[in-house]
């Protein structure tokens, strides 16, 4: 079992239940366990009622179980503010003004959010020592686990940008004659440098995820949460990150045989459609269902937690095991 | 001043005069070249760093905006360039001062 789990899927199919479950179920197999949640919505502090912040905290009740929530519009200020402060300690006010507006600007661009998330897995995972297991409860910003197959393209892109820089520093200093000081140097070029940094950390990211994560996809037993699983696993499988199990949530509980009432008539109705969806789950992916969860009438917390967890079947132990399906 | 001293200083000025020839023929027009082509390179570089800049996004902007504390003296030069260049025969043409 890989020492990285990601949960991903749809938004609202029970991600953040499905992994605190399974934090859970670490939890009572011995292992130390860290439960990285992305959710700006900070469910998981709902899930175990107390509150949460981005530094790793010891959950009151559960011994061995630590909680970090990630709040990725909060990462991606602290890293504008980060350059803000750079440009300032190095720079005139007159000409911080005019690069502002490309800092803002970079920070705002669409994949803002997934680069910062990004970053913050990466180090966590760099920081993940003295955990056994960290799960990880990927946010519904639909890309994350996208983003997660991303590395290899970012480290081509990094490399091109080092052979641009690398190329024009080298004519520099064949351009400068003589006794002239060449414009750029290649020895300790700041630029160079900092992309070198970038590229080692996305080469540790790709080594990590392919080596020691494995990924879960949680979703519902309906067409909508089906199809974009479908997506899902192909994409991930194009990067090579193939998708270990399927967690079917929200199944609906078939009513006792003596009862007749509509309402019963309309449970035993749902539960045939969604029979027929899971056989066509079971037929279409090649990833094996590891778990199904029944749908509760009350939001999952505490107690019920627990009871899911049970309910949840994926393997946890340090070992190699293919998790059984239940049917 | 004795003959041999004016054909000394004869030559030196003939002297100073091929070197200044070479340099500004052959010399300085090379380096020059290889300058712009460098300064042409590194813009090629800025554009790839900072496509948004010019509406285009880019997948990793979020990074080399990382590069911008150390390139904001030519990210400002960049943009003005890049702004109202001249056409590409323009530029390459400059370096055969017609």
């Amino acid at each position: 079992m890989a020492r990285f789990v990601f949960f991903g899927g749809k938004g609202g199919v029970g991600k953040t239940t499905v992994s605190s479950a399974y934090a859970l179920e670490c939890v009572d197999a011995g292992l130390e366990t860290l439960l990285v949640s992305t959710d700006p919505a900070h469910s998981t502090s709902d899930v175990f009622d107390q509150q949460f912040d981005d530094e790793p905290r010891p959950v009151e009740g559960y011994d061995g179980l630590s909680l970090m929530e990630i709040d990725p519009e909060q990462e991606v200020q602290d890293h504008l503010m980060d350059l803000k402060r750079q440009l300032g300690s190095q720079l005139s006010p007159a000409m911080v003004n005019e690069v502002d507006v490309q800092l803002e600007m970079a920070h705002q661009t669409p994949g803002a959010y997934e680069a910062a998330l990004f970053d913050r897995f990466v180090e966590v995972m760099r920081d993940a020592d003295p955990y056994d297991r960290v799960v990880f409860d990927t946010s519904p910003t639909g890309s994350t686990l996208r983003l997660l197959s991303l590395p290899d393209l970012l480290e081509r892109w990094i490399e091109r940008l080092m052979h641009k820089r690398e190329r024009s520093i080298d004519l520099f200093e064949k351009a400068a004659i003589g006794d002239m000081e060449p414009r750029r140097m290649m020895e300790g070029d700041p630029i160079l440098a900092r992309l070198q940094e970038r590229k080692e950390r996305f080469e540790f990211a790709g080594e990590v995820l392919r080596d020691d994560a494995s990924f879960y996809l949680v979703l519902n037993p309906d067409e909508l949460s089906i199809r974009e699983t479908e997506r899902s696993v192909e994409t991930l499988a194009e990067a090579d990150l193939p998708v270990a199990g399927l967690v079917v949530n929200r199944l609906t509980p078939e009513p006792d045989p003596d009862e007749e009432g509509r309402g019963a008539r309309f449970l035993r109705q749902r539960v045939q459609t969604e029979r027929e969806r899971l056989e066509r789950i079971d037929a279409d992916f090649d990833v094996p269902v590891v778990a199904t969860i029944e749908t509760r009438v009350e939001e999952v917390r505490g107690t019920i937690l627990d009871e899911v967890a049970a309910e949840l079947e994926v393997d946890v132990a340090p070992a190699d095991g293919v998790a059984e399906s239940r049917s | 001043m004795t003959l041999a001293d004016r054909i000394a200083t004869f030559r030196d000025v003939v002297e100073e005069w091929l070197r200044g020839l070479y340099h500004g023929m052959i010399t300085h027009p090379a380096y020059e070249k290889i300058e712009k082509e460098a300064e042409d390179l590194e813009d090629a570089f800025m554009l790839a760093c900072f496509p948004d800049a010019f509406g285009i996004p880019s997948p990793v902007s979020y990074y080399t905006a990382e590069l911008l504390p150390y390139l904001s003296e030519e990210f400002e030069a960049w943009e003005r360039r890049m702004w109202d260049r001249d056409s590409l025969v323009e530029r390459k043409g400059q370096q055969y001062h017609f």
